[in-house]
């Protein structure tokens, strides 16, 4: 009756699919970060100044909106609260 | 299509036993939670929307405590509030919150809800209450401005520490009539925000069936309201805000509609599979990855308030006379007008427990509860910014004998709203889109600063239908 997805395995997936290369990324910050941060020019740089260049998110779920686990699963894992 | 009377038949109640047992569990995890969480809270690295400060849990715990007192007549009940009363004394009076109220008077009160509570339930601190009353005499003892669910939380806590008494009923306050119980909610596009501020001034202007105040609306009206905000928590699973709306039916004296005795038995019938009333916050894997101390305040600290709530809606049941029915009251809508607007729901090949919990009802019962069924309806195409299948959703209500209701009437006047401004959102349209080719012709030669950064297209059919977009996100309030 359920039609319920596995959000580990979406996120998953998407690792898998090295759509988001984290290596490259690193890279990129450890070459241009020191000169970057100490840079003259106006409203640009890495730490705490005017422009980001990379954002990573944590994307939480909507509070009390997004889907509780699977009842049965959570019966099975939770026996410090079950009489 | 010819409306049907209710069926005037005795209809059997919720067993007492089983909303005992439910209440003496929900008692077991606050003593637990009380044991792990009340010294220091409870911090999470990984997810901070787990924090929870002990300030917060303290306070809730005593509030079910009072609530759960009013059913000491029930020996398990008694035995347990009994032990956690005691167990919650020296954190409800600690040196941190003394210290609240002493050097924070606006907020005073809320450090000393679980003094009040507990002075309430036999258990006074002259010394402590001597403290409170200079921090609510002094200058800024009104320095904090509140929403009106939160003045109504202020006023109540007023009340019940002053121990005023009076057999009259009072007439409703300012702040009642500026809250979600004096005017109309947003059914179709209001935020959790508007339910959970709703919710709380219920339990604030009842004084939780204690000594309640006058309501500024017919009870009739808010509890229209509060059927439609019950599909939206159960169409989102959200049981955490679903049984406090519930909690309206018995905090205000009224017999359980069928749409709230099916409310019931969905968050009943969860909890059994699951074990306790769950939460999204409580997710697997955390569960998977900790063990001992920190997995134990790990469930507590994300499980906890959820599982009160069905403590506080089963001992709001066992009040004489306010327990649900086991069986739906007989239909008020016509004989049939379920199935067309399942198919409408099922049509949108979402799902959820309350559709289970739906194939388990009578053909009679199913209808008993078609009202709530369209109201899920309605919000779910209002959401998708589906105006055409909302009218014709709308339309079939109509004609099924539905539209009497609070969700449908807000629809209409969406769709009017929708007719007046879609000639300037259609021309908004066509010059954006002209904008976007002009942009592109002019790219085939040099380079045109509008492809890069003009206004996003709008995508969609060219046919007078509005791009369905979610609707953004309001505030979210924690609970």
């Amino acid at each position: 009756m359920s039609h319920r997805v596995s959000h580990q395995e979406i996120v998953k997936k998407a690792l898998d699919s090295k759509a988001v290369d984290f290596g490259a990324i690193g890279k990129v910050i450890a070459e241009l970060g020191p000169s970057v941060a100490l840079a003259d020019e106006p409203w640009e740089g890495f730490c705490g100044t005017m422009r980001g260049f990379i954002r990573v998110y944590i994307v939480h779920p909507p509070v009390g909106g997004g889907p509780v686990e699977n009842l049965a699963a959570l019966r099975a894992a939770t026996g410090e609260i079950q009489s | 299509m010819k409306m049907r009377r209710p069926i005037q038949v005795p209809v059997a109640s919720w067993s007492t036993a089983d909303l005992v047992r439910r209440l003496s569990r929900v008692l077991d995890v606050a003593t637990q939670a009380i044991e792990r969480l009340a010294t220091n809270g409870y911090a999470d690295s990984q997810d901070r929307s787990n924090t929870l400060r002990c300030e917060k849990l303290i306070s809730e715990t005593a509030f079910l405590l009072l609530r759960a007192s009013k059913v000491q007549e029930h020996p398990e009940v008694r035995q347990r509030v009994i032990g956690l009363a005691a167990r919650l004394l020296p954190h409800a009076r600690s040196e941190r919150m003394l210290l609240g109220v002493c050097v924070e008077p606006a907020v005073a009160l809320d450090y000393a809800q679980a003094h009040i509570y507990l002075t309430r339930l036999g258990y006074p601190d002259a010394a402590f209450d001597e403290v409170l009353r200079q921090s609510l005499t002094s200058q800024v003892r009104s320095g904090r401005e509140r929403p009106p669910h939160r003045v109504l939380e202020q006023e109540w806590l007023t009340r019940t520490w002053d121990g005023v008494r009076s057999s009259s009923r009072r007439s409703s306050s300012l702040a009642a009539r500026h809250s979600m119980l004096g005017r109309p909610m947003d059914l179709l596009s209001g935020s959790r925000g508007d339910v959970y501020a709703f919710t709380h001034a219920v339990l604030y202007v009842t004084d939780i069936n204690l000594m309640p105040q006058r309501l500024p609306r017919p009870a009739s009206d808010i509890l229209a309201e509060a059927e439609a905000a019950l599909g939206r928590c159960l169409d989102d699973e959200d049981y955490d805000l679903g049984g406090e709306v519930l909690l309206a039916w018995p905090l205000l004296g009224k017999a359980w509609s069928a749409a709230a005795a099916f409310g019931f038995r969905v968050v009943a019938d969860v909890e059994d599979r699951a074990g306790f009333l769950p939460s999204p916050s409580t997710r697997l894997q955390r569960l998977h990855e900790l063990s001992g101390d920190e997995r134990a305040e790990y469930l507590l600290a994300t499980a906890y308030h959820t599982i009160y709530v069905m403590g506080l809606l089963c001992a709001a049941a066992l009040q004489p006379g306010n327990a649900p029915p086991v069986r739906l009251p007989g239909a008020r809508f016509p004989a049939g007008s379920s199935g067309p607007i399942l198919q409408f729901l099922d049509a949108d090949r979402r799902s959820g427990h309350w559709r289970e919990e739906v194939e388990r009802l009578t053909a009679s019962e199913r209808d008993a509860i078609a009202g709530l069924l369209f109201s899920v309806a309605l919000r779910r195409k209002a959401s998708e910014r589906d105006f055409v299948g909302l009218r014709e959703l709308l339309a079939t209500g109509y004609r099924l004998g539905l539209a009497e209701c609070p969700a449908a009437s807000q629809a209409a006047e969406l769709l009017d709203r929708v007719a007046a401004a879609a000639p300037m959102l259609l021309e908004a349209r066509r010059q954006s889109q002209a904008s976007l080719n002009s942009g592109r012709v002019g790219s085939e030669g040099r380079e045109s600063p509008s492809a890069d950064n003009g206004p996003a297209p709008l995508a969609g059919p060219s046919e007078d239908r509005t791009e369905h977009q979610p609707a953004a996100e309001g505030p979210v309030l924690a609970n």
